[in-house]
């Protein structure tokens, strides 16, 4: 069950995403950047007459002023109608509120962070029970049976607050590097939790009270470690902009990856 | 010297400035202290939530105390360590930052509790400790961590 749960994660936080794009669209432009950038917007006023559909977004560069800006038509570029689905969210007022308020985006981050506490750090608790490095003469399934629910709850506040951080930056955050590794990373332990609740564990009575358990469960709960301590780290380091769209040059690898499409100037 | 003057001190140092002069260095620290961050609170919420009554109740809160204790004080080592080198690299903005004094504060008092108070009660026999007495216990410590941690996440914000 928990496996399942954690496999539609990211098809979760995709629908919330969907759920929290206000209908209303905003008229004037919003800098995505990332939070430890200051928070400059660099507007240019749009065509009227292109309105509908040339809604750039002009980036702001922390670059001395007088340098180009990134335009980035979001309906042209490649995957267009998903770079200019995440556009209108950025542009709804649901999302430049939270990108723009005080404390409501620093909050939801202290709660994500502090939700890391309970998920991560009783996750693995257990995944170092199964390497057999702590708790040794606790059976593994009483630590499975009282401890996964918390996890589970950590779990859920987890993706809450991720997902309303995600809609307060949702195209910057969809093109970021790090935030499409920590989401494939996601699945990839989804799918970890589901080979290890359907393989060993279901023979848990006959290794429970191991101190030690069988390679099987050690090897989950060595990979689980692995890909959670993999996710953590991708996930702080969505707050920086080494790879971001605005700073141009970049690898034809890293635009590829990240969807950037440079304007022809910054070839 | 005074403490301001001791503040200037570390911003200067060498390592404070190898970290500030680096484009990498600061974010990896910062992310190991992230994953100490993760560990201190497991070890710490896996005690918490037994003396409330909750998570592993089948075992003794001694033996959950003892099974969490390495990881308790490896991640706090590990989180000092990691932290003592952030704070190198941008000791004067912590010195005029709130979040920083308020996350010193409860760090100091969460030690202290953890290895006075908290460990008394469980090392106690189990019969000897009021239920109630547990509970609050556990709440103060659970409060206490949170505001290490959240005092921290907030020293990143401007």
């Amino acid at each position: 069950m928990p496996a399942r749960f954690i496999i539609s994660l990211p098809a979760l936080v995709l629908a919330l995403c969907y759920l929290l794009m206000a209908p209303a669209r905003t008229s004037t432009r919003k800098v995505q950047s990332s939070s430890e950038l200051p928070r400059q917007a660099r507007l240019i006023a749009s065509d009227s007459g292109s309105e509908k559909w040339a809604r750039f977004v002009t980036l702001g560069r922390t670059l001395p002023s007088g340098t180009m800006l990134l335009q980035q038509d979001a309906s042209a570029a490649t995957g267009g109608s998903v770079l200019a689905f995440f556009q209108r969210m950025s542009d709804s007022s649901w999302s430049t509120g939270l990108h723009e308020s005080r404390y409501a985006y620093d909050l939801i981050e202290s709660v994500h962070v502090w939700a890391l506490c309970l998920f991560f750090g009783l996750a693995v608790l257990f995944d170092l029970r199964l390497l057999g490095w702590t708790m040794r003469t606790i059976p593994v399934s009483e630590v499975a049976r009282r401890l996964l629910p918390w996890t589970a709850v950590g779990f859920a506040i987890m993706v809450i607050s991720g997902a309303l951080l995600f809609s307060a930056i949702p195209l910057r955050s969809f093109q970021n590097i790090f935030f499409r590794t920590k989401m494939i990373l996601l699945m990839v332990a989804g799918i970890n939790v589901w080979i290890f609740h359907s393989g060993v564990y279901r023979r848990v009575t006959s290794w429970d009270m191991d101190r030690i358990p069988p390679k099987a469960a050690r090897v989950a709960g060595a990979f689980s470690l692995v890909l959670w301590v993999a996710i953590v780290l991708s996930g702080r380091m969505i707050a920086y902009n080494w790879f971001d769209c605005d700073r141009q040059p970049q690898p034809a690898i890293i635009n590829f990856l990240t969807s950037c499409v440079p304007t022809e100037a910054e070839h | 010297m005074s403490l301001l003057g001791f503040f200037q001190w570390c911003e200067q140092s060498g390592i404070g400035e190898a970290i500030r002069k680096s484009a990498w260095l600061f974010p990896l620290i910062e992310a190991i202290h992230l994953l100490g961050l993760g560990l201190i609170g497991g070890a710490v919420l896996v005690v918490d939530l037994r003396l409330l009554g909750l998570g592993l109740r089948r075992q003794s809160v001694a033996q959950l105390t003892r099974d969490a204790q390495p990881w308790l004080v490896g991640s706090l080592v590990l989180m000092i360590i990691t932290g003592g080198l952030l704070f190198l690299s941008e000791a004067i903005k912590c010195y005029y930052h709130g979040a920083f004094w308020f996350k010193m504060t409860s760090l100091f008092l969460a030690i202290v509790f953890t290895f006075t108070v908290q460990r008394k009660v469980t090392m106690a026999e189990e019969t000897r400790v009021s239920p109630l007495w547990s509970k609050v216990v556990a709440l103060v410590s659970v409060a206490l961590w949170s505001g290490v941690g959240i005092g921290g996440r907030w020293i990143g914000f401007s």
